[in-house]
């Protein structure tokens, strides 16, 4: 915990941090702006956090807000660091973090698809990688309804009545 | 120069399973590869968001299916986590035990799939055929051979059947004994020398460009880097073991380091029967009332482990209700089976790109989801 | 009056089918199998296939090629994307062919009924002449499987590759409607 505290006031001395939450021991989730996370994550490889374990997105529809979650890893402390930060949702255009970790080029691949968020400076995020010829929104946003999806366009096997049985049926 | 387009898999019998690179090749060399992943793509973290939390854990195993369990026990963890739930001592190791014997079969099956793209059929055979005893040994403590659907939020779902120590000790007697015999039939035969050492390097710098972890990052960067020493979940912290280490990475080290990691299963295996207490409660009681219905207090957690091919973690996000707000997969072999294909496979030879994909450890299911 | 004409093809007929079932006699006892592993029940096939449970004393044998093989077992769920080169792979065998469907994802969508991703019945698709329940089917349902296509194929039941050939009309314009394109062009996105 010494270490981690030691961290947050580094990095609260150092950059604009809007808030900061202790999830798990070992583990902190810091928010900042968008135009600081380049410049945190920077900061943050050169003190040891070189790998990108994972980096994702979250859609929060009710502020009409994504969020995009860079974890970065320490092997030497343990520590996970979880760098979060919001982008609006009608316009979602954040900047590419592959100077930074060039591992994230399929991860910001993968948002994109998935969510829609354009990665600008990554110009291969722009293309197909799990889904071919999709023709609806990204899949991940709230508002896409799979099942709806699935039923128009894979006919589901019809069972006859039987094999349901009506009685007790709550609807 | 000619260049010709060259399709390695989804149906390519040298291929793990439905996932495909494409190639441009000039003789037998590669020059481009593009890796083509979501042949298996379920949209499971879409349909997580879709049932309960506890419905979740019917479909969560079925991420990856060569090693089930770390999905169990990273969703387990992380609802712990979020939930503050204290999960009994018994459980602990029990769940230990089954993550272990999980990780021996994986090795085994690697250890003998390897014998595939070198031509040693002999290996896969045998490996096959001792790896179905562990999951014998599955089924008598889940009910499944492959899916177990057993390490639950709070615990395990049921306690180990009677007797089934001295199974779970016999069977891993049986594959000690056996493990010098493949180390006899695969690592001194020449074809697989000539095929594996100084091949398919990895240096250190690609570890951390890639985000490699696991046995690759073990090889190349001589630091035992593994989440059970680095930050020990479970009671990883009251066993010994000693994971193998070096700063040389070809496809031979990193096979012999299976085998290392495989007895230090079995090693763990045995000091975790001998030191787990012999009863008591094996489940915490997370919630009154309906089981289905309960709900994870608002959060987001990271929770990882070690599986066999490294880092594996769930990013889970909660927002308070019955379902899970959002769930985000870190396959462990993320990294080296999109970016490293794409990089690091062109410049070695069309019949090492399976070797290639064996010895790096790419799973396509957990990149897929 | 004698019909010349209609007599002939009546004995041809008959002559065919006489023929088709001694070579169904023929094709139940060595049968190759190309298994595609679209999921997860593909784990349970080295099992199936080496030393525990040994699939060969059926006479089976697994072959590396669709061209080669004549029944296709299509293990597990199908992602759209997969289902493309599963129809591709099918047309690519020879006559008379055999599928087998496993688990309750080829059936009618199983766990995953609701994805956005997977199909959910495959008869809509390719003619299936058998299906295995189960979530993934053990090693002994493969081979009791195997065994009740053998005796099918004997009998001459599995007809699915005539129906498909009967049919073909209604089964691609299933496919377009799921899949828009079932030949993909650009496969490498450049």
């Amino acid at each position: 915990m010494n270490s981690m505290n030691s961290i947050v006031d580094d990095l609260k001395g150092k950059f604009d941090i809007i808030n900061v939450v202790f999830p798990d021991d070992m583990q902190m989730a810091v928010d900042v702006d968008k135009n600081d996370v380049h410049t945190v994550l920077s900061y943050l490889k050169t003190i040891g956090y070189k790998q990108l374990s994972l980096m994702s997105g979250v859609d929060w529809i009710k502020e009409n807000e994504f969020e995009v979650v860079f974890i970065v890893f320490n092997w030497d402390n343990g520590i996970h660091i979880l760098l979060r930060t919001r982008l609006d949702r009608e316009n979602p255009v954040f900047r590419t973090i592959t100077g930074i970790y060039p591992g994230a080029q399929y991860y910001e691949r993968d948002i994109h698809e998935f969510f829609g968020i354009e990665f600008e400076g990554n110009p291969m995020s722009y293309k197909d990688l799990f889904l071919e010829l999709w023709d609806e929104m990204p899949p991940m946003r709230k508002d896409f309804d799979p099942l709806a999806y699935s039923q128009d366009k894979f006919p589901e096997r019809k069972y006859e009545s039987q094999f349901i049985p009506e009685v007790g049926v709550i609807k | 120069m000619k260049e010709v387009k060259l399709f390695l898999g989804p149906q390519h019998p040298g291929m793990h399973g439905n996932y495909s690179v494409h190639m441009y090749v000039d003789g037998d060399i590669i020059n481009k590869a593009r890796p083509m992943p979501g042949m298996l793509h379920r949209g499971f973290e879409k349909l997580m968001e879709r049932r309960y939390w506890m419905g979740n854990l019917a479909l969560i195993p079925r991420i990856c299916v060569v090693e089930p369990d770390p999905n169990e026990m990273v969703y387990a963890m992380g609802i712990e986590k979020l939930g503050k739930i204290e999960v009994p001592e018994r459980a602990h190791w029990i769940r230990m035990i089954v993550l272990e014997l999980a990780r021996l079969a994986n090795h085994l099956m690697s250890i003998g799939g390897i014998g595939a793209p070198v031509g040693l059929y002999t290996a896969s055979y045998w490996s096959t055929a001792d790896r179905d005893l562990l999951l014998d040994i599955f089924e008598k403590i889940t009910g499944a051979r492959v899916y177990h659907m057993y390490i639950v939020p709070g615990g395990v779902r049921k306690d180990l059947p009677e007797g089934i120590e001295e199974e779970i000790l016999k069977t891993i007697a049986y594959i000690e004994s056996r493990l010098p015999e493949y180390y006899d039939l695969v690592m001194k035969s020449p074809i697989f020398h000539d095929r594996t050492v100084d091949n398919i390097l990895l240096p250190e710098e690609v570890v951390w460009e890639l985000g490699v972890t696991g046995i690759g990052m073990r090889s190349a960067v001589n630091k035992e880097y593994d989440i059970r020493k680095v930050k020990p979940y479970a009671r990883y912290d009251q066993v010994e073991f000693n994971l193998p280490y070096a700063p040389y990475s070809d496809a031979f080290t990193r096979v012999r380091f299976k085998y290392i990691e495989a007895e230090q299963s079995i090693s763990i295996i045995r000091q975790a029967i001998e030191k787990m207490p012999k009863e008591g409660s094996v489940r915490a009681k997370i919630s009154t009332g309906n089981a289905l219905r309960w709900k994870v207090p608002a959060g987001m957690v990271y929770s990882c482990i070690e599986s066999s091919r490294g880092e594996y973690g769930y990013l889970i996000v909660s927002d308070g209700s019955e379902m899970p707000y959002r769930i985000a997969v870190r396959g462990a072999s993320y990294p080296q089976g999109l970016l490293g294909v794409e990089k690091y496979l062109p410049g070695h030879r069309i019949d090492d790109a399976s070797l290639w994909m064996d010895t790096m450890g790419v799973c396509a299911p957990e990149i897929d989801r | 009056m004698f019909n010349i004409v209609e007599d002939t093809q009546k004995t041809r007929e008959d002559t065919r089918k006489t023929w088709e079932k001694i070579a169904d006699y023929f094709r139940a006892n060595s049968i190759w199998m190309k298994w595609y592993c679209t999921g997860c029940g593909a784990m349970e096939m080295p099992p199936t296939m080496t030393s525990r449970f040994d699939m060969e004393q059926l006479g089976m044998g697994p072959m590396a090629t669709p061209r080669q093989a004549d029944v296709l077992l299509i293990t597990g769920y199908l992602s759209a994307k997969t289902l493309r080169r599963v129809i591709y792979s099918y047309e690519q065998m020879q006559d008379p062919k055999y599928v087998i469907g496993f688990g309750s994802c080829t059936l009618n969508g199983g766990i995953y009924f609701d994805s956005y991703a997977t199909m959910t019945r495959l008869d809509h698709y390719i003619p299936v002449d058998l299906y295995i329940a189960g979530c993934m089917p053990r090693p002994e349902a493969i081979m009791n499987a195997f065994d009740t296509l053998i005796a099918m194929i004997k009998k001459g039941e599995a007809k699915g590759w005539k129906h498909y050939q009967d049919n073909y009309e209604w089964y691609n314009a299933n496919q377009i409607h799921s899949l828009k394109e079932v030949r993909v062009k650009d496969e490498f996105h450049e």
